[in-house]
C-alpha cells in the first residue's frame, strides 16, 4: 500500500516538475526580447558595436535615446499615434456601444436583421482593394482620419457588447420607462454604468488596437510625416531604412542596433507601462466574450 | 383584377411605411443610437462588397467605376491560367497556415494543461502575465525584435553561433527558413494568449470528477487523459474548425513586417501581394479578382466548418 502511494506521488511530481520547467522557460523567452531591447538601448553604444551585450547592460548611456528623440519623424509619428489612439478610442467605443445597445433592445424593429447585417461582415468582406477605393472616394487618403474612421468599429467588439446588454435584466429598463425616461437617457444614465465592465474592456481593446495598428497606415498614408508610429518603426527597424537617422553627424558613429533598440523601446513603453493594469481587464474581457459560447 | 393586386400591394406597403414611420417617431432615440453605427457599416463594410464589381471590369482610377468597361471573367481566367505567381501565392498562404495548424495549434492546449498543474496561484499568475505580454505589442515591434535577433551582423543568435566558431546564417534572406520563422514567431507571440480560452474551459470542469477519479486511485496522467482532455475536447474541436475556416488568411501585418523580396518565393502571401501590386502598381481589377477568390474560398470554408461545429457540438462562431 505504501509502495503504491509513493508511486502515485512520483508520477505527480514528474508531470508537475516538467510543467514548472517548461512554463517558466517559456515565460522567460516571452520576457527576454523586451529585456534585451531595454538592456541594449541603455548600454554604451561602443560595447553594443563590439557585440558585447548579451545578458547585462554595459556602460550606461542614454545617447541612443537622445538621437532617437531628436529625429523629427519619431516625434510626428508618435504624436499621430497618440491622437489616433485617443480620438479613435473615444469614437469607436461611443459608436460601438450605442449601436450594440440599440440592437440589443427587444423593441427595436428588425433587430434580427440588424444583427445579421452586422455579423455578416465578419464572414465576408470586400477585401483590401475595394475598401481602399471606398476610403479614397470618401476623401480620407493621406488624412489622419484614414487611421480612425475606416476601422472605427470592430464587429467582434459589437457582438460582445450586444451580448452584455442583452444579459442586463429588463426590469431596469422598464422601471425607468415608467418614470418617463427615453431610450437615450436610459442608455447613458442606466445602461452604460451597468455595462461598465464590458465597456472598459472593449475600450482597452480598441486603444491597444489603435496604438499597434500598422496596416491602415501602410495602405492609406503616403506622406512620411503623416505616418503613425508603427509605420515609422517598420521603416526604421524592420525595413532597415536607418539612413534618415544617420543624417545627423553626431549619430553616424552609433551602431544601428542601439538606435533600433531605443526606437523599439520608446514606442513600446506606453504599452508596457499600462500592461499590468490592462492585463487584468483583458482577461476579464475574454471571459465576458466567451460567456455566450 | 391586376389593379386589385396592385392596390392591395400598395396598401400593404403604405401600411408598413406608416407603421415604420410611427415606430421611428415613437422610438426616435433608439434610432439615433442605431444610425451612426449602421451608416458606418454601410459605407465601410458593405460599399466595398459592391466594389468587388471591379474584378469584372477594366477599372482605373481615372475612368471610375461607371466608366470602366465590363470584361466578365477576363481577370479570373488570367489569374487561374496565365498569372505567374498566383498559385505560388496560394501555396505560400496554405503552407504557412498548415504549418501553423500542425505546430501552433496544439501549443496553447499543452500550455493550458501545464499551467493547470501549477498550484501556486501567485506563481501561476506571474507566468500568465509574462506569456500574455507579447500579444499586446504590435507585429512591428515583435517582428523587429525577431529580425534584430536574427540579423547576421549584430543579432544575438548569430553572435552565439559565431562565439561557437560557426558561420553567421542569413536567416531573414533564406527562403527555406522563412515559413518556419513565421510559425515560430507566431507561437512565441500568440501561444501564451491562446491558452486563455483553454484555461477557462479547464477551470469550468467540475472538481468532483477529479475527486471521484482519485478515490478510484487514478494517477495524474490518467486524470489528464480521461477527465481534463475529454472535458475540453469540444473547445479544441471548435477552435480547430474555426482555424481551418480561416486557412486562406494569414496576418498581413506579420508577413509585411517579416518578409523582404529575397524570401517572396516562399513567404509572399495573397494579402501582401494584393497590397503591393494593387495599390503599389495600380492594378486594381487584377488584385480585386485575387482578393475575391480568397474571400469566396474563405467564406465557404468558414460556413462549412461552422455548420459542422454547430451540428456536432451545438457551438460555433455564431
Amino acid at each position: 500500500m505504501t509502495k503504491y502511494k509513493s508511486k502515485i506521488k512520483g508520477e505527480v511530481d514528474s508531470i508537475k516538475v516538467i510543467s514548472y520547467i517548461v512554463m517558466t522557460f517559456f515565460a522567460i523567452i516571452c520576457l527576454f526580447p523586451f529585456y534585451y531591447i531595454f538592456v541594449v538601448s541603455i548600454s554604451d553604444p561602443q560595447f553594443v558595436r563590439e557585440g558585447q551585450i548579451i545578458l547585462w547592460p554595459k556602460g550606461f548611456s542614454l545617447q541612443a535615446f537622445n538621437v532617437t528623440f531628436q529625429h523629427a519623424r519619431f516625434y510626428s509619428s508618435f504624436r499621430i499615434s497618440v491622437f489616433r489612439t485617443i480620438i479613435g478610442t473615444i469614437l469607436g467605443i461611443s459608436i460601438s456601444s450605442s449601436l450594440a445597445y440599440a440592437v440589443s433592445r427587444k423593441h427595436l424593429r428588425g433587430r434580427t436583421f440588424f444583427m445579421v447585417f452586422i455579423v455578416f461582415t465578419m464572414l465576408f468582406n470586400g477585401g483590401i482593394i475595394p475598401t481602399y477605393l471606398v476610403v479614397r472616394y470618401t476623401g480620407l487618403i493621406d488624412s489622419i482620419w484614414a487611421l480612425i474612421i475606416p476601422n472605427m468599429i470592430n464587429t467582434f467588439n459589437v457582438i460582445v457588447l450586444v451580448n452584455f446588454f442583452r444579459s442586463i435584466p429588463d426590469e431596469i429598463e422598464e422601471s425607468a420607462k415608467i418614470d418617463g425616461a427615453n431610450d437615450l437617457k436610459i442608455f447613458y444614465k442606466l445602461m452604460v454604468p451597468v455595462a461598465m465592465p464590458a465597456i472598459a474592456t472593449i475600450t482597452l481593446f480598441i486603444s491597444v488596437y489603435h496604438w499597434n495598428a500598422l496596416m491602415d497606415g501602410v495602405l492609406y498614408i503616403n506622406t512620411p510625416n503623416k505616418k503613425p508610429l508603427q509605420v515609422y518603426l517598420n521603416d526604421i527597424v524592420a525595413a532597415g531604412q536607418t539612413e534618415d537617422l544617420f543624417g545627423d553627424a553626431s549619430a553616424r558613429w552609433m551602431p544601428t542596433l542601439s538606435l533600433k533598440a531605443a526606437t523599439i523601446f520608446a514606442s513600446t513603453l506606453p504599452i508596457l507601462v499600462v500592461y499590468p493594469f490592462l492585463q487584468k481587464y483583458f482577461v476579464k474581457g475574454i471571459m465576458v466574450g466567451s460567456v455566450k459560447g | 383584377m391586376s389593379s386589385d393586386v396592385l392596390k392591395n400591394l400598395f396598401k400593404k406597403w403604405s401600411d408598413y411605411l406608416h407603421k415604420l414611420g410611427k415606430d421611428i417617431i415613437k422610438n426616435r432615440w433608439l434610432y439615433v443610437l442605431l444610425a451612426p453605427g449602421i451608416i458606418w457599416f454601410i459605407i465601410y463594410r458593405y460599399l466595398p462588397m459592391f466594389g468587388l464589381y471591379i474584378a469584372f471590369s477594366d477599372f482605373s482610377i481615372v475612368k471610375g467605376i461607371t466608366g470602366s468597361e465590363f470584361v466578365g471573367l477576363k481577370y479570373f481566367k488570367y489569374i487561374f491560367f496565365e498569372h505567374r505567381n498566383f498559385w505560388q501565392l496560394v501555396e505560400n498562404t496554405l503552407a504557412i497556415n498548415i504549418l501553423k495548424l500542425v505546430f501552433y495549434f496544439p501549443t496553447p492546449i499543452i500550455f493550458a494543461l501545464m499551467l493547470n498543474e501549477i498550484l501556486n496561484i501567485k506563481y501561476k499568475r506571474t507566468l500568465q502575465t509574462l506569456i500574455y505580454l507579447p500579444h499586446f505589442v504590435s507585429w512591428v515591434v515583435f517582428g523587429s525584435i525577431v529580425i534584430t535577433f536574427l540579423s547576421p551582423s549584430e543579432g544575438i543568435v548569430n553572435q552565439i553561433i559565431k562565439a561557437f566558431g560557426g558561420q553567421p546564417i542569413f536567416f531573414m534572406s533564406e527562403p527555406k527558413y522563412f515559413r518556419w520563422i513565421v510559425v515560430a514567431s507566431d507561437i512565441w507571440k500568440e501561444a501564451g494568449w491562446g491558452t486563455i480560452i483553454y484555461l477557462a474551459a479547464i477551470t469550468s470542469i467540475d472538481p468532483q470528477l477529479y475527486e471521484a477519479a482519485k478515490i478510484d486511485s487514478a494517477n495524474k496522467l490518467q486524470l489528464i487523459r480521461y477527465i481534463t482532455i475529454p472535458s475540453i475536447s469540444e473547445t479544441i474541436v471548435v477552435m480547430l474548425l474555426l482555424d481551418i475556416g480561416r486557412i486562406m488568411n494569414v496576418s498581413f501585418e506579420q508577413i509585411y513586417v517579416l518578409a523582404n523580396p529575397t524570401v517572396y518565393s516562399t513567404g509572399d502571401v495573397i494579402s501582401t501581394y494584393v497590397y503591393r501590386i494593387g495599390i503599389g502598381n495600380g492594378r486594381f481589377s487584377l488584385t480585386t479578382a485575387i482578393g475575391l477568390f480568397q474571400s469566396v474560398i474563405g467564406f465557404s470554408l468558414l460556413m462549412t466548418c461552422n455548420t459542422i461545429s454547430r451540428k456536432w457540438f451545438d457551438r460555433g462562431l455564431w
